[in-house]
């Protein structure tokens, strides 16, 4: 089964407003280097769980584009759903493990310390 | 794709970690004709550093981002390389224990399932491993380990592990004597052939007869078609892939239905000093509660660190920036769930599920809990649970808190020991292999990994992998010898 190629765009667009409220001090050119990292990763996923990324990410997609992806992140933090909540889980674990692997000295809020 | 390039043996072995390794080396030095498939790349050991992302990307399958689904999902890991797991794993060595082994032979109705011989078959593992304790001194995450057992009159022990130390050396200058240094270079100089970054595609079946495989060589710009043909074939590669090549040629009987894996929750504990060793893990175990709960170090370089505060970053996240303090510590459980492991048609990956139960939900509690007092007995100044708002813990009564909070579907579980996908024994009901790791069903198809091991040993699993492994492909020798 041949799965989209434009799985990245709305991957890397959670990612980017995820970042901005989890790490809002992180500076724009290690976030981009961050979510490409991300958007790499999700690419080699077992198939059957890029399949399922590739639905939950293209429907908070489209949410996003009626609600606002802000809103659409508050409510899949606030609502911890089976499946649904292992998304955002997953787009921050990998996330973290990259920003503090490759820049240890970093605060919380994604500054340089 | 280019024109197929065509090899032909007496034995293709399909992966090459702790089984396919030592089933090479046993059938080569037999005098076989023996070629070894393996789908990752050689990386030669000191490359890359241990534990790292860089490692993931070229060591692990999906960049070490596996999950079996369930309620909570399991992360996972594969090593995806040659020399496979070996390469990549903690090294800590447990024999099986001798009451698992009469269980196996029992309840799976394994035939000529001697323990002696095992434990004979362990001594010499043990020697072309040199298996030993650290020389020297152990390192800071290992010794909080060991201090909040004793405080606490807890059963702890060191765990030996496949290392080699230097004159004079100690805990982190061990260089792991992993399949590529050892069984596999001994199976290339009895003529193994190995060919590295090759995917199998499919084995060609004949009636109950696998006749050749046609694998992917990815090993160059473009990729190439390859045919091997052989008279055996032993199925190596680890507990999630070997049952769905299996599924794939065509075999069903109890294959991929009984994943066993120890799942294990994290906490993250913050010290008064620097003691963060990033590229190692302690060699120290707690085994009071043992077989149902152990408890252990795991790698803690800040990346992984971050991850294990992640759960709850806006209470934890702050706790980063002493990363140098903090080290990340779990508690594993003998699992009484069970998980499937399912070939698609048309998809390249199986797709994994696992099962926790009512019990081991608890235990993942119970162990948690056990696990933070443990790190409060050792002195930390606080806790992190690895799971979602967990609260963080600095005293004994913190303990009952935390407790109350955590739920098994809000944690981060996670495994690296996947086994029994393919179990071996002669009772068919239960059993997909025979005793030495012919499938049911099959003349000519053996399995020869964890993939055959009844159920999750308790304990590190490497030993009995190799063990069983060893054993097997010298019957496999006898049987063609005779």
């Amino acid at each position: 089964m041949r799965l989209p190629s434009s799985i990245s765009p709305p991957v890397g667009r959670f990612a980017d407003a995820l970042l901005a409220i989890d790490l809002p001090d992180l500076d724009p050119q290690r976030r981009a280097t961050t979510i490409e990292f991300i958007e790499g990763r999700i690419t080699t996923l077992p198939s059957f769980t890029r399949f399922g990324v590739v639905v939950i990410a293209f429907t908070l997609d489209a949410m996003s584009r009626i609600v606002g992806l802000d809103r659409v992140i508050s409510f899949v933090g606030s609502k911890p759903l089976p499946l649904l909540a292992e998304y955002p889980r997953l787009i921050r674990s990998l996330a973290y493990a990259f920003v503090w692997e490759t820049w240890p000295a970093t605060t919380s809020t994604g500054a340089a310390s | 794709m280019t024109a197929p390039v065509g090899h032909d043996c007496d034995v293709l072995i399909i992966g090459s970690g702790a089984g396919g390794a030592t089933t090479a080396a046993i059938l080569a030095e037999a005098g076989l004709d023996v070629i070894v498939v393996e789908e990752g790349p050689w990386v030669e050991q000191g490359s890359v550093v241990p534990f790292s992302l860089e490692q993931m990307d070229r060591q692990y399958r999906s960049g070490g981002v596996t999950v079996a689904l369930g309620l909570p999902s399991i992360a996972y890991t594969e090593g995806r390389c040659a020399g496979g797991g070996t390469e990549v794993n903690s090294g800590l060595y447990r024999r099986p224990p001798a009451e698992t082994l009469e269980r196996w032979r029992t309840e799976y109705g394994i035939a000529d399932f001697d323990s002696d011989d095992i434990e004979a078959i362990c001594d010499e593992v043990e020697q072309a491993l040199s298996v030993q304790a650290v020389p020297g001194a152990h390192t800071a995450p290992s010794e909080k380990l060991r201090l909040g057992a004793e405080r606490l009159g807890w059963k702890h022990d060191e765990i030996p592990r496949w290392m080699a130390y230097p004159e004079q050396g100690n805990a982190v200058d061990g260089r792991r004597q992993s399949m590529t240094v050892t069984y596999l270079p001994r199976a290339r100089r009895a003529g193994a052939r190995l060919l590295v970054e090759h995917r199998l595609d499919r084995l060609v079946m004949n009636g109950d007869q696998a006749v050749s495989a046609e694998l992917t060589d990815a090993s160059g710009e473009r990729p190439t078609a390859v045919s091997i043909a052989f008279r055996d074939v032993f199925v190596c590669g680890g507990a999630i892939q070997t049952p769905a090549i299996l599924q794939r040629a065509g075999f069903r009987h109890r294959v991929g239905r009984t994943l066993a894996v120890h799942p294990t929750v994290k906490l993250a504990a913050r010290f008064a000093t620097e003691m963060n060793v990033p590229d190692d893990v302690p060699v120290h175990q707690v085994k009071e509660f043992s077989p149902d709960i152990s408890f252990g170090g795991s790698a803690s370089h800040p990346g992984l660190i971050a991850l294990a505060l992640s759960d709850n970053w806006r209470a934890f996240g702050a706790a980063i920036t002493a990363w140098p303090q903090i080290a990340v510590y779990y508690a594993a459980i003998t699992s009484q769930g069970r998980g499937w492991v399912q070939a698609v048609p048309g998809l390249r990956d199986p797709i994994v599920t696992y099962r926790l139960t009512k019990r081991d939900r608890h235990l993942l509690g119970q162990g948690l809990a056990r696990l933070a007092l443990l790190m409060l007995e050792a002195d930390a100044l606080e806790v992190y649970p690895s799971f979602r708002d967990a609260p963080s813990v600095r005293t004994r009564a913190d303990l009952a808190t935390m407790t109350a909070a955590f739920a098994a579907s809000s944690a981060s579980v996670m495994t690296v020991h996947l086994c029994s996908t393919v179990p071996m024994g002669e009772r068919t009901e239960r059993c997909a292999a025979d005793s030495f790791g012919t499938v049911h069903g099959a003349r000519n198809v053996h399995v020869n990994d964890a993939s055959l091991l009844p159920d999750a040993p308790g304990v590190n699993p490497q030993a009995s992998v190799m063990a069983v492994a060893i054993r097997n492909a010298r019957r496999f020798v006898d049987r063609r010898s005779a």
